[in-house]
């Protein structure tokens, strides 16, 4: 068959790309930018636009004028780019447009409903790209010059994933307590045994179930992407698991702090029970910071347990191939390693190799967690100015004074040594004291200079690596470009084909999940661990 | 989509197998760690 249609579509949207990097270089939209709040995407739009843009006007002109007449590589490939840069258009509304024109109207309307609904119900470009991709599917079709391109979402998801491994290093396993690991491991093991046993019990498909199992074990979009090739599920089952861990998780993230505060719980034991409790990773750290507004206490805690989840990620996936692979076959026997060679999803190794990577440092120092390290060298304390000449960041004589004026108004002990040593040496000594420090400012004891000089202290020996910062927004658009493309395969029918046994499974297996973890929580987890 | 509408690969891959693709974003993945590494 042939693939490359003759259309005006792709160069139509590449030109639209070019201009959109040109308005935004030229300054001509720095009012629309600056409204949205995205002038830290400016360098990104400029290549991206001009990059996806370029191919598109290239492509676009090569399958108007001259497209290929016969079947063969070149018709194939060229036909895939209409797609692609559909895809990246609706990808460049929802992350450049939509996710902060969300995030203005959630603050907006914060004072009037109490809350913060674009935060609240996860409404960023992961939920937005998905409902677009959907919306355009169900409601004007994918046009026809696209439809091959679109098949390309899944390669885009894969690589965000293993991208991700780049994120972390083993410098953070260090950190992670023993009980940590072990409360994690029974609860993410626990609770993809019990949806794999609910599954099967009610008659859930094996790609549905396995799918869900590692959604509602490990946590949200990754871990069922990872999974979704062992057990060949479809992309209903992929968004049908995203959206039920992100329902729940919503539920979750009112319910948790308020049961927290009513059992008194302390700052471990609330970060430990949410980060093993809740399923997604950001209404973690939600439920934490709204536990805990004035510090971080409780958000670190609940972050190491979250980042314990992902290093599951290998093992799930194995035992789902080795499931799957005796449900479908109906085998007694499994030959593991027949299974891995056959079955185990290359690039979910590729996660492993980039955490390797990661972790011997060739990204960012080996300590970094997610990109951001403690420097307080005397080297990284001193800058340059525009002019060349060494800049110190050390606090000066007026940052002293002010912080020496107002050191009364703090009580606690450990808080009054740090700000002592912070006085003494001019700059922060250690993560701890930046940590505690931080607790401070959050928890606004001292005046808002006092605060600034608190807040210039913490960013002179803060750091994040370049390399995983880019990383970081490589990942994002990856995933946005396959979670568009994801939603673009997803039409009504499917959904109702699926039913609503997933969102049954899911939610009860997300509430033993949360009671089991809340009793083991309350009854081993002291206030440190 | 239906599956039918393609003759490479299925409904949702352009990639002749699932092993092919996950190698592909292997590639491409090193690919871009080789190019970050090297110019940011």
């Amino acid at each position: 068959m042939l693939y490359t249609r003759k259309t005006v579509w792709p160069l139509g949207i590449g030109v639209i790309m070019v201009a959109y990097a040109y308005l935004v270089q030229s300054g001509a939209l720095a009012d629309l930018i600056k409204f949205l709040g995205t002038a830290r995407h400016v360098g990104e739009m400029g290549v991206l636009g001009y990059t996806f843009g370029g191919i598109a006007i290239v492509a676009g002109l090569w399958q108007l004028l001259a497209p290929p007449k016969e079947e063969g590589n070149a018709d194939y490939f060229l036909s895939m780019v209409g797609g692609v840069v559909f895809i990246m258009i609706v990808a460049f509304i929802v992350k450049w447009g939509l996710d902060p024109l969300m995030g203005q109207w959630g603050r907006a309307a914060q004072p009037t409903l109490g809350f913060n609904f674009a935060s609240v119900m996860n409404l960023n470009y992961v939920v937005m790209g998905i409902l677009a991709g959907i919306i355009i599917v169900n409601v004007f079709k994918v046009p026809g010059w696209a439809e091959n391109g679109v098949r390309l979402s899944r390669l885009g998801l894969k690589t965000g994933v293993i991208l991700l491994g780049a994120l972390y290093s083993l410098a953070e396993l260090a950190h992670l307590g023993r009980l940590s690991v072990v409360l994690i491991g029974v609860f993410v093991l626990g609770s993809v045994g019990v949806v794999l046993w609910m599954g099967a019990r009610r008659n859930m498909p094996n790609s549905m179930t396995g799918v869900l199992s590692a959604g509602v074990g490990v946590c949200g979009v990754s871990a069922a992407v990872a999974a979704a090739p062992v057990v060949q599920a479809k992309s209903t089952e992929i968004a049908y698991t995203i959206g039920t861990i992100l329902l729940f998780g919503v539920l979750c993230m009112f319910l948790f702090p308020i049961v927290g505060k009513a059992m008194g719980m302390g700052y471990i034991q609330f970060g430990a029970w949410a980060g093993t409790g809740i399923l997604n990773s950001a209404q973690v750290a939600g439920a934490a910071l709204a536990f805990q507004p004035t510090g971080i206490e409780t958000l670190k805690v609940a972050e190491i347990f979250n980042i314990t989840r992902v290093l599951f990620l290998p093992i799930i996936v194995l035992w789902l191939a080795v499931w799957y692979v005796k449900r479908e076959v109906g085998a007694q026997q499994v030959d593991l390693v027949q299974v891995v060679v056959g079955k185990f999803p290359v690039f979910v190794l590729g996660f492993i190799l980039m955490f390797a990577l990661s972790s011997t440092g060739i990204f960012a120092p080996a300590q970094h967690y997610q990109g951001s390290y403690f420097d307080n060298s005397d080297k990284a304390m001193t800058t340059k100015d525009k002019d060349g000449k060494p800049v110190s960041k050390l606090l000066n004589d007026k940052d002293l004074a002010t912080l020496q004026g107002e050191a009364g108004k703090v009580q606690r002990q450990d808080q009054k040594a740090a700000l002592q040593r912070l006085v003494e040496n001019k700059k922060l000594m250690s993560i701890d004291d930046d940590d505690t420090l931080r607790g401070v400012v959050n928890a606004k004891l001292m005046s808002k200079a006092a605060n600034d000089v608190l807040v210039k202290a913490h960013r002179a020996v803060r750091h994040t690596a370049k390399k995983i910062a880019m990383f970081r927004d490589l990942i994002a658009w990856f995933f946005t470009f396959g979670l568009v493309g994801l939603g673009m395969q997803i039409t009504m029918a499917s959904i109702k084909q699926a039913g609503g046994q997933p969102l049954v499974v899911g939610s009860i297996v997300g509430i033993v999940k949360a009671l089991g973890s809340l009793l083991v929580v309350w009854l081993l987890v002291a206030e440190t661990i | 989509m239906a599956e039918d509408k393609f003759d490479r690969g299925s409904a949702l891959t352009v990639f002749t197998s699932d092993r092919y693709e996950d190698v592909m974003a292997l590639v491409l993945s090193l690919l871009i760690a080789l190019l970050v590494y090297s110019f940011i």
